[in-house]
């Protein structure tokens, strides 16, 4: 119960903020919370499941293109379209999984890359379908009930989705799958000598986690009302790794960290740097690990032991 | 027919390349277990530096490459020192230095990016341009001179794995590090000059394809990727692999373009979905190791 009303007031801030906000901070805002709910089913997959993956942000697209596609050319009702988009991410990732269940550590990485590169090529070469390089744009999202998700109300969204995804993964983490993915992180063989399926794990973690940034996507086609291809390039895959090695592998805290910290950094650094925060953001990464292996979450901890 | 020829020759060429992609893999893979994916943008450090000695510098081509290959070897060995080493010695888990080198990638991409301008930059052929003819099969001199090149550098490895102390030690390394440096490997030493060597010959096929292509800032993902491929066509287990690999991948490539008849941007997911289907199909590769 608690939880709940914990839950509750998480939202009521985040979305509460968005209302004393201009146009464009809230622009910034709803950018900023879509990657803190990315990061934070991303960290389930590499931080806590150990699956290195870049095919996240395909899985992002995928839900993006997919609702747009659903509504706009096939018209479909809204729920449908949702629960149809939502089953294409299930498929989609279940059929990339099942199959790399037999791909032992980064050669899944590698695999999936090549997968949201291959994404890439459907994407620009989709024809009247995707829209070509130039993507999907000028539509908007439908009422609902006479209501109008406008401004800061559709701010509130992404709001309750960032709560909702947060929600449902402390809870597989406390629960006795969450212990499984990280008996398969830390150790495959004795995981599955105390009768862990390793290979069902590692699906269920892959699938969940892609559903999720399926999800993410979906609420992202309405954040630009445009979609093209390269929100969902292979850059900002790796972007997502920098952002849960650089706040901390594992943690759900520091997922929040390290997606709030590399999204805004452009921000400050652009007068700095111009268009070189990439190089920022390779150097933070190679001293994260090497001088910060449990992110800026570890020494955050070790501070506040001392 | 003539036209497959000219096909078969080009592909060939650019396969050689893949195939030295391929082998900076493995030279760093074998005795350390680490996928670096660093080696494509160490192709595109071997391209700038063509760029810079060959192009704006104008030295021979002979020297100008030797200084590039060389400043890929301290490229690559300072970056075992600095990124892989630490990790080693505090015997974090594998996947952290492959993730640093992942960073790295990043790292020498966008150094270069605010160096250079953006756009493609010119590398010079190594011989002009111009075509040697062999009867009906044909190519330009920088597809003979990829092709000789990349031949001698797989039989000199291939020599040295096989015919070498030095090399029966990479070998060792590759089956056992803790046995091999109880048998008085220096195992940093093997580690470290498998980082200078991987780098060197990726950075040699990032010069050789710089006239093609140019030499361009975003050029090491694709690289990287098609290496990858190379490699996991032939097979990690023996040398060869990556050579063959890269040819099968190139002539595949080149086909599809050609003769498929699906649109050219498709053409593009082919080794894609090369790697797809070998990562799960036949992850040991078509070469199997060697007992």
């Amino acid at each position: 119960m608690t939880s709940v009303i914990r839950g509750a007031a998480a939202f009521i801030v985040l979305a509460g903020a968005a209302f004393l906000m201009g146009e464009y901070h809230n622009d910034v805002y709803r950018k900023l919370l879509l990657w803190v709910a990315l990061a934070l089913g991303y960290n389930f997959l590499f931080g806590i499941c150990g699956q290195v993956a870049f095919s996240h942000f395909a899985f992002y697209g995928i839900g993006a293109y997919s609702i747009v596609i659903l509504l706009f050319q096939l018209h479909l009702p809204f729920p449908l379209a949702v629960a149809c988009g939502i089953a294409l991410c299930i498929l989609f990732a279940l059929a990339v999984a099942i199959p790399s269940t037999r791909l032992e550590g980064f050669y899944l990485a590698l695999a999936t890359l090549a997968l949201g590169q291959l994404f890439i090529v459907v994407l620009n070469e989709g024809g009247a379908i995707t829209g070509g390089t130039g993507g999907i744009a000028n539509y908007r999202l439908p009422q609902f009930f006479g209501l109008n998700l406008r401004g800061p109300w559709y701010t509130a969204v992404i709001a309750l989705l960032v709560v909702g995804t947060y929600a449902v993964l402390v809870r597989l983490d406390h629960s006795w799958f969450g212990r499984a993915c990280r008996a398969v992180r830390d150790n495959p063989e004795a995981a599955a000598a105390m009768g862990v399926d390793v290979a069902r794990t590692k699906v269920i973690a892959f699938t969940l986690t892609s559903a999720l940034a399926g999800i993410a996507g979906m609420v992202y086609a309405f954040v630009d009302n445009t979609v093209n291809p390269p929100i969902f390039s292979i850059d900002n895959a790796f972007l997502l790794l920098f952002m849960v090695i650089v706040g901390g592998a594992g943690r759900h805290a520091g997922a929040v960290i390290g997606a709030a910290l590399l999204f805004l950094l452009p921000f400050w650094l652009s007068p700095i740097v111009g268009h070189h925060q990439a190089l920022v953001f390779g150097v933070l990464v190679v001293a994260a690990i090497l001088l910060a292996p449990h992110g800026l979450i570890g020494i955050f901890d070790r501070l506040a032991r001392r | 027919m003539q036209d497959f020829f000219e096909l078969a020759v080009g592909a060939a060429a650019s396969g050689c390349v893949y195939g030295l992609i391929g082998l900076g893999y493995l030279l760093v893979l074998r005795p350390t277990g680490i996928i670096n994916f660093a080696v494509g943008e160490w192709a595109m450090l071997g391209a700038f530096g063509g760029f810079v000695l060959l192009t704006q510098y104008e030295w021979p081509y002979p020297l100008g490459m030797a200084a590039a290959l060389a400043a890929t070897f301290l490229i690559g060995w300072t970056t075992e020192r600095v990124v892989v080493r630490p990790l080693v010695a505090k015997s974090a888990p594998l996947l952290a230095p492959i993730l640093a080198l992942l960073g790295m990638v990043v790292v020498y991409r966008e150094t270069i990016s605010a160096i250079f301008p953006p756009d493609p930059m010119p590398v010079p052929y190594a011989f002009g341009m111009g075509r040697l003819e062999f009867g009906a099969i044909g190519g330009t001199y920088q597809s003979c001179f990829i092709i000789g090149v990349t031949l001698a550098v797989f039989i000199g490895v291939w020599l040295f794995f096989e015919r070498t102390v030095a090399g029966k030690a990479f070998e060792a390394v590759s089956l056992h590090r803790r046995a091999a440096a109880l048998m008085g490997i220096n195992l940093s030493r093997v580690t470290a000059l498998s980082f200078g060597a991987g780098a060197v010959v990726a950075g040699l096929g990032g010069l050789l394809v710089a006239p093609n292509t140019s030499a361009h800032y975003l050029m090491g993902v694709p690289l990287a990727i098609q290496g990858f491929t190379a490699l996991v066509i032939g097979g990690v287990g023996r040398v060869e692999g990556a050579l063959l690999g890269g040819l099968l991948l190139a002539l595949a490539e080149q086909l599809t373009v050609r003769y498929a008849p699906i649109p050219s941007g498709y053409a593009q997911g082919m080794p894609l979905v090369l790697l797809m289907i070998f990562l799960l199909l036949r992850p040991t590769g078509l070469l199997r190791a060697r007992a």
